[in-house]
């Protein structure tokens, strides 16, 4: 499943679609602590995140992140959209708070 | 469901439950305290890598009924001290904050689509 | 960063009269330690038998612009006439004699395939103007002097920048002349969270540009973010560097306070000095460091309160050299 497939079947709003918008996802974290994130090994991960900070796309593009998802319907600030177009990363925002985004991403993934 | 039977049925450690009866309706993961106080509802299990005194504090706030740590995280003696003076129950797992959202998600029958 | 004490640089070199000299820049070292006395040493030889008189030894010197002659006779290296030998002869009056009578035989030689470091230590500790080079079967096959150090030196360094960025950053040269291989410097100012992790998703991407390997690529992005965010969070301002040189990245963050006061701790999992609002960011959980560690190869930190902090990280691109390590 894609980053936007992901997006759809959450009914999340793709606010930009960055260079990794046709890998599979194949790992999912689900963290507000950078150190947390930067912690992680795999590949093609999806970041789930209520921070809403230039910081959690940098952090993403460092492990190599497909893409964000920031969750709890934040309000995104502009630099944070113009980092994501920059490093060509996928910023997606969702209205589910992030307990919900986990089962409904997890729900995504079994049935695709 | 009960936090004793949430409890057993997802496997988690357990460091401190001062009322395994407690009913648990909804789940919530955060790590950033701000949030957690802002939006975590009443009677949840609060999933979370944050393994300081700080989170316990908010929990009461915010009427978190059990903090549950992810990464397998060392829990300092101050946490753990607050968490039982404060009668918050704490719980440890070694799964990451994703997988035991979803697992304990499926426990609880949340299907908010 | 003079109040460290002298454990935390690098070992300095001893020259001839044993006083010391400071410590010397990562690609030269490289370059003297990988370089042997072949790559470098003349090998097209003119050479004189013992029979030849020291008149024809000092034209030679003239045609070839050289300033020692070998004697050789059937593959055997029986000695060495020098500019110094040819001076004296012409002062005593005996330039016509033999070199069998005039030349240096209690020779000092080196071996062709010693690295240019050796041989670098034999020039300062004998004060010969050359050494004849020999192989492994003993047989006579250079002669080495300091002009054709200077020169592959030269050549080598030439080289060596051309492959090194185009663009790179010369940071307070003046004052630290051994700076030359620094490939980037990006300051990082105090709580700049604005900036905060721009310079390591710069050097990914240039990462990515040179195709490296993928996993080389994570750890170093990894060290040089939590490093920078450091310095963003917990430092007073400093920059961050970074140079590839030679199967190695080295991140090098260095800030001017407030110092660690206590390393091993901060080094620690989970400890941390971060207030309330850093933690907000998603920082300051305390295992930034813990975190360079765990990716990095090499790992060093030295810190002075209320002066300063340095921490370097290396990572290797070559797998073998860590085979050698």
């Amino acid at each position: 499943m894609t980053i936007l497939e992901a997006a759809r079947k959450l009914n999340a709003e793709v606010i930009v679609e960055g260079d990794a918008v046709a890998n599979s996802i194949r790992h999912v974290v689900a963290s507000d602590l950078m150190s947390d994130v930067l912690l992680v090994d795999d590949e093609d991960i999806l970041l789930l995140t209520s921070l809403a900070s230039d910081q959690v796309l940098r952090t993403a593009h460092i492990i190599g992140a497909v893409g964000v998802i920031v969750v709890n319907g934040k309000s995104l600030p502009t630099s944070m959209v113009q980092v994501a177009r920059d490093l060509g990363i996928t910023l997606i925002k969702s209205d589910k708070n992030k307990f919900d985004a986990c089962i409904a991403v997890h729900k995504a993934l079994e049935s695709a | 469901m009960k936090l004793g039977e949430l409890v057993r049925q997802a496997g988690l450690e357990v460091l401190a439950l001062p009322d395994g009866g407690a009913e648990i309706y909804n789940g919530y993961t955060s790590d950033l305290l701000s949030d957690v106080m802002g939006h975590c509802p009443e009677n949840s299990i609060l999933i979370t890598v944050q393994n300081h005194k700080n989170t316990v504090a908010v929990s009461t706030l915010a009427g978190v009924q059990a903090i549950l740590v992810v990464h397998n995280r060392s829990i300092p003696d101050e946490m753990l001290a607050l968490a039982n003076r404060e009668k918050v129950a704490l719980l440890r797992t070694t799964f990451d904050q994703f997988t035991i959202s979803c697992r304990i998600g499926a426990l609880l029958g949340a299907s908010s689509f | 960063m003079s109040d460290l004490p002298k454990s935390y640089v690098s070992e300095p070199r001893l020259n001839g009269e044993g006083t010391e000299q400071p410590a010397e820049p990562l690609v030269l070292i490289e370059m003297i330690q990988r370089l042997k006395v072949r790559d470098v040493m003349t090998s097209k030889l003119v050479t004189v038998v013992r029979a030849s008189p020291l008149r024809e030894v000092q034209s030679l010197m003239k045609a070839k612009r050289i300033s020692g002659v070998p004697v050789e006779e059937g593959g055997r290296f029986l000695g060495l006439v020098t500019i110094n030998d040819i001076l004296r002869a012409l002062e005593g009056g005996y330039i016509d004699e033999t070199c069998q009578k005039h030349m240096s035989t209690k020779l000092v030689v080196l071996e062709d395939d010693m690295p240019l470091s050796f041989a670098l230590r034999y020039f300062e500790n004998y004060h010969y103007g050359r050494f004849p080079v020999i192989n492994r079967e003993q047989k006579l096959v250079g002669i080495i002097c300091q002009r054709d150090i200077n020169r592959a030196l030269l050549l080598e360094l030439a080289n060596e920048l051309n492959r090194l960025e185009s663009e790179w950053v010369l940071s307070k040269a003046t004052a630290q002349p051994y700076n030359l291989y620094v490939l980037r410097e990006f300051p990082v100012s105090k709580y700049d969270f604005e900036n905060a992790g721009k310079a390591a998703n710069k050097i990914k991407q240039i990462l990515q540009e040179k195709k490296f390997p993928p996993k080389i690529i994570r750890r170093i992005a990894v060290a040089a973010y939590e490093l920078e965010i450091n310095l963003c969070v917990h430092s007073d301002g400093g920059s961050l560097s970074w140079q590839i040189s030679n199967g190695r990245v080295e991140i090098i963050a260095t800030d001017s306070g407030p110092g660690i006061f206590d390393l091993e701790w901060a080094c620690k999992d989970g400890n941390s000095t971060a207030n309330e609002w850093i933690r907000s960011f998603g920082f300051g959980a305390g295992m930034g460091l813990v975190n360079v560690k765990r990716v990095a190869d090499e790992f060093e930190i030295e810190s002075t309160v209320d002066v300063g902090t340095r921490v370097k990280a290396v990572i290797y691109i070559d797998a073998k050299l860590k085979d050698e390590i």
